[in-house]
């Protein structure tokens, strides 16, 4: 069995070293529930299983049933039914792009990754790519950096123990984490071979297997306008989570096409499938991606989600990510963005209160006052009711 | 990876092998008035409680009983406009949203909001509620809120703040839910009436 996989495998290196004339990929054939074997893999399998069982109880979890079942329906639909047996999928509420594989089975999806993909073809893609590591079963093999991580890990306990501040401690956490991130990083071979196998499953699925490619080309352009709005020369993407040691974008992009299977092309990717599923989380996540401080990449984020027609919800969030710049020209911005924002959704109470706070920060008093007391009329029970209420004459009236 | 697990670990060599009386903690005694991060505000602890040594901005200072990580008292003394909260780790890189001359109370859980998840890399953080407060005798904003942190416990909070001749006053104190917010808040909350700003 083990044989027939690595030939397959190999046949897939062929064909991304054969960049002339690339064969689309194909997954090989599944052979069936994998059991962990030898006592390496064992002990991997059971410290995962532990690590699975305090995780599951997480409160970074995000435990809503219909995104849950959602997310492992397009893996499903990716990996095919069979495969996807094999997996238990974790949403995870943190505002970055990631995903991960653990060697057990354990998937977990970042709710940053889910703002940043526009469809089923595109999250497919990612996830599709994990589980490629877990098929190919590349984490065993870094079993030995783990090892000797360990022994690191063992000396600078000690070292943090001599030392009586705080920030040390903390650094050691920070270190363990650094190596346990070392563990699970793997090489830009294993890398290239997981992007073969994912998309292998997406020729193999009814999704559009050309999405794969746009996932990172938009994950670039957010990069770059990340270090643009900074006055950074370029992005550092050997810092971000996922890129580490991911193989160059441009490389990553190419290959992909490539490998795509030509009559896909015409399949449907899912886009609209995805943006009624995401809908009811969409105005969460934005405001997790705003509330970061990263002006460049949230604005790139925006308008990107707006290339399909912007809503009131967009309109929202680009008004808070104007207003909390807060230079003048920004809340000016802001203004006109909640207004759009109130012109498609007229009872949208958090965009009457940005509009109400922006005017009274640019000087127009009355104005301001009358979004205050609507947003007041919208929301009666806000946390900041009173607070609010404050900033409004009494004798003022819903007009 | 590896030449950055090394420098971590020099790092730590370095850190570890400082004198330690250069980085002690203070210890804050019952009932005696001390000032905070060399300002003008002043408060006087009924309780004891440890000032945790840690340059984490030029106005802030912590303090905490049992660790930063169970209870998480602090103090932002005067905070100028168009400065970050805390100290940032890169200017250039991670910055901090900025207090400016054009905040206004209601919008200060907003930055502190922010800051915390720019800071911390949160995703979960909910102000829940806002209330108008009377703080270092004047009119000032009280608010709570709650959030997971990167370690996976969900912390509860609660901030006391007011802006005076343009700088921002605030003190806030969080500790996990589990236990230690309502085992200590009320020790919060005489420490942040005991504050005095001639």
């Amino acid at each position: 069995m083990i044989a027939r996989y690595r030939l397959a495998l190999a046949s897939l290196a062929l064909a991304l070293a054969s960049s002339v004339q690339a064969e689309p990929a194909l997954p090989p054939p599944y052979a069936g529930a994998y059991q962990p074997q030898g006592v390496d893999e064992q002990g991997l399998w059971r410290e995962m299983d532990e690590e699975e069982r305090r995780y599951s109880q997480s409160d970074i979890m995000i435990r809503d049933q219909a995104l849950n079942a959602y997310v492992r329906k397009v893996l499903c639909d990716t990996v095919g039914h069979d495969r996807c047996g094999a997996t238990r999928v974790y949403v995870v509420r943190a505002p970055v792009f990631n995903a991960g594989m653990y060697p057990n089975g354990m998937m977990e999806v970042f709710s940053g990754l889910l703002l940043r993909v526009r469809s089923e073809a595109e999250l497919g893609a990612v996830l599709g790519h994990e589980f490629g590591h877990f098929e190919a079963r590349h984490s065993l093999k870094g079993l030995m950096a783990r090892r000797s991580g360990g022994d690191a890990m063992a000396w600078a306990f000690v070292l943090a123990n001599l030392a009586p501040t705080y920030d040390v401690v903390r650094t050691y956490r920070d270190l363990q984490l650094t190596i346990i991130g070392n563990y699970f990083r793997f090489s830009r071979d294993q890398e290239r071979e997981a992007d073969a196998l994912g998309i292998a499953y997406l020729n193999t699925s009814t999704l559009r297997p050309q999405a794969a490619a746009q996932v990172w080309e938009r994950l670039i352009g957010e990069y770059q306008a990340d270090a643009l709005s900074k006055g950074l020369k370029k992005p550092r993407l050997d810092r971000v989570a996922f890129y580490a040691t991911h193989p160059p974008q441009v490389e990553r992009a190419t290959t992909l096409a490539l490998l795509a299977r030509p009559d896909g092309a015409t399949r449907d990717d899912g886009a609209e499938r995805y943006r009624a599923a995401l809908a009811p989380w969409l105005p969460q996540l934005l405001a997790d991606q705003i509330k970061l401080n990263d002006f460049g990449a949230s604005e790139y984020i925006i308008q990107s989600l707006a290339e399909t027609g912007w809503t009131a919800p967009l309109w929202h969030a680009r008004g808070e990510l104007y207003r909390m710049r807060g230079a003048p020209r920004d809340l000016v911005n802001a203004a006109e963005f909640y207004g759009q924002a109130i012109a498609l959704d007229p009872v949208h109470a958090e965009a009457h209160r940005g509009l109400g706070l922006s005017l009274l920060k640019t000087g127009q008093r009355a104005p301001g006052q009358q979004a205050l007391r609507r947003y007041l009329t919208l929301k009666p029970d806000a946390p900041d009711a009173r607070m609010i209420g404050l900033m409004i004459p009494q004798e003022m009236s819903e007009p | 990876m590896i030449p950055r697990t090394f420098s971590a670990i020099a790092a730590l060599l370095v850190v570890a092998l400082l004198p330690s009386a250069a980085t002690a903690h203070k210890l804050r005694e019952q009932g005696v008035v001390v000032t905070i991060a060399d300002s003008a505000l002043t408060v006087a602890p009924p309780r004891d409680w440890n000032r945790l040594d840690g340059n984490i901005g030029k106005h802030v200072e912590t303090w905490t009983l049992d660790g930063g990580q169970l209870n998480d008292l602090t103090f932002f003394a005067g905070i100028e406009p168009g400065k970050p909260l805390v100290r940032e780790r890169s200017k250039k890189r991670e910055p901090l949203p900025r207090f400016s001359a054009s905040t206004l109370l209601v919008e200060l859980p907003e930055l502190f909001e922010a800051t915390y998840r720019s800071a911390k890399e949160l995703a979960d953080f909910r102000v829940t509620e806002v209330q108008p407060t009377r703080f270092l005798e004047r009119d000032g904003v009280l608010f709570r809120y709650e959030y997971v942190d990167p370690d996976e416990l969900t912390r509860k909070g609660e901030a006391h703040a007011a802006i005076i001749s343009g700088r921002l006053y605030m003190i806030s104190f969080d500790a996990p839910r589990l236990h230690y917010f309502d085992r200590n808040i009320e020790d919060y909350r005489r420490i942040a009436q005991s504050a005095r700003l001639p």
